[in-house]
């Protein structure tokens, strides 16, 4: 690939590419992600429709919040029960509503650290109503007790 | 206590390549990413179906971990390497190398590099980054694919460095304990090309290689019936890209960084048809990125019908044709 034909401005997601520069030798320049320019639009909007799709079927005790989040963070199954340390046939069962309520905390706390979420994340959604997303703001704040966090709700300071 | 290391932080195309040329680069050895690639025989193919991951997929590098050890073997460099079942102990060990003045690498899941946008970060256990300080209790980081330094809390990255599951880093670090400043690199860069070659033609597994490239023209046609719906289908095959170009490659899923590692490799050995070669494998690389264009293309059209599947799938098995050719040539050259 020519240098020339690789540039992209995009700030938010640079990376090396290795080119062929004017005098013909290889080596790396820095340039925004293409992909990401021409469609980080396309990707959201996928994104937005899965979660409203999971969200209902959350909603309508199909699936549980394990299954809602392994499915937005694309891990594995064999992935995820490794971490959990359960067998994948147990995993799958934490998949369902009715297995899912008979959780330990100690479980639930392992799938938050998973998902790097609040743990009071896996029984409840909060949803900002669109309008208010540019200025409302959260602060999650962990406290000595682990299954117990604190959370701070704000206009942001700018608005 | 507050420790920031002077380390000079620089892009890569590639984390594991960057992070392990950053560190010979700090201890003396002056060494370029592409020859670290090369030598450690980095390029490869791989399609791979397994529970581990959430939709079928495909590696362009060889195993992680596998470049670091062939480096620390050809070039006889000696790393100090260190794994921890206990956290606490994996992270005082970690601090104390800091306070000491040895920037490390760590293995971490990717997923929890807060720095990064969010729709680059995904769970992968694969990703490697240099630590270069402790400060006001947050840990400085050089991670290759960041502009700049980078800042990350204690807390996660214990969450990155203890996150389990598939190729789990288990808190994994290590650090160059003996770098000599000038190495001949003659013998080992053609040890890296025959491995390679040997990897992409040889391997007796029918997912690996040149034969991975076949079977992932092949399987792509059976997408369709493994997705939820249409945008998920959308979703993966743009993907393709991200696993071609942006996923720390360096464009083409390695195969600019490895024409680069060639041409390089063609002036240190003085061997003309290395160059020739270095120009072959980037016209490879050029006809990759159209597979990443198409992709994306027909991605965000949701034009993802059975010929357009065929036309995407006959574009694969044609690079893989090319780099049979390719491997077959160059072998004969080393």
């Amino acid at each position: 690939m020519k240098e020339k034909d690789l540039y992209v401005d995009f700030k938010p997601q640079q990376a090396v590419y290795y080119v062929e520069k004017d005098d013909s030798t290889y080596g790396p320049v820095i340039s925004g992600s293409q992909l990401s320019h021409d469609y980080l639009e396309d990707f959201y909007f996928k994104r937005k429709n899965l979660e409203k799709e999971l969200r209902e079927q959350l909603a309508d005790n199909q699936i549980s919040p394990v299954y809602y989040y392994m499915t937005l963070q694309e891990i594995g199954i064999g992935d995820l029960a490794s971490r959990v340390g359960v067998s994948k046939r147990k995993l799958k069962k934490h998949f369902k509503p009715k297995y899912f309520e008979r959780l330990s905390v100690r479980i639930i706390k392992k799938y938050a650290t998973i998902f790097n979420i609040p743990i009071v994340s896996l029984l409840q959604l909060v949803i900002v109503k669109q309008e208010d997303q540019e200025r409302i703001e959260f602060e999650y704040m962990n406290t000595k007790n682990d299954c117990f966090i604190i959370t701070k709700i704000g206009i942001k300071e700018n608005e | 206590m507050n420790k920031v290391i002077d380390f000079e932080h620089r892009m890569a195309a590639h984390c594991e390549t960057g992070t392990l040329t950053a560190l010979l680069n700090y201890n003396g050895l002056q060494i370029t990413e592409p020859l670290v690639f090369g030598i450690a025989n980095g390029i490869f193919f791989g399609y791979l179906e397994s529970s581990n991951f959430p939709f079928p997929t495909f590696i362009v590098r060889s195993r992680p971990g596998q470049i670091r050890e062939n480096i620390s073997k050809r070039l006889n460099i000696k790393l100090k390497k260190y794994r921890f079942k206990n956290a606490e102990k994996g992270e005082a060990q970690l601090d104390e190398l800091i306070y000491k003045g040895i920037p490390t690498a760590a293995q971490v899941d990717f997923f929890y590099m807060t720095y990064m946008p969010d729709w680059q970060r995904v769970h992968i256990n694969v990703h490697f980054i240099n630590i270069i300080g402790i400060k006001d209790g947050k840990y400085i980081i050089s991670d290759s694919y960041y502009p700049k330094k980078s800042e990350l809390s204690k807390e996660m990255m214990r969450k990155a460095r203890w996150a389990g599951g598939f190729m789990a880093p288990k808190g994994f670090i290590y650090y160059p304990v003996d770098v000599p400043e000038s190495i001949d690199l003659k013998k080992p860069i053609v040890t890296g090309i025959k491995r390679a070659c040997r990897n992409m033609l040889s391997l007796p597994v029918p997912f690996v290689g040149v034969k991975g490239i076949y079977k992932f023209a092949d399987k792509i046609k059976e997408w369709p019936s493994l997705v939820r719906d249409t945008e998920h289908l959308s979703h993966e095959i743009m993907k393709i890209n991200i696993l071609l170009e942006d996923q720390g490659t360096g464009g083409a899923g390695f195969r600019f960084m490895y024409a680069t590692f060639l041409q390089q490799a063609a002036d240190i050995l003085k061997n003309e048809n290395l160059a020739d070669m270095s120009k072959k494998m980037m016209d490879i690389g050029d006809k990759w990125r159209e597979i990443s264009y198409f992709a994306a293309k027909i991605g965000k059209n949701r034009d993802l019908g059975k010929e357009r599947l065929n036309e995407l799938s006959e574009l694969i098995r044609n690079r893989g044709d090319e780099e049979k050719k390719f491997f077959r040539d160059l072998r004969k050259m080393v």
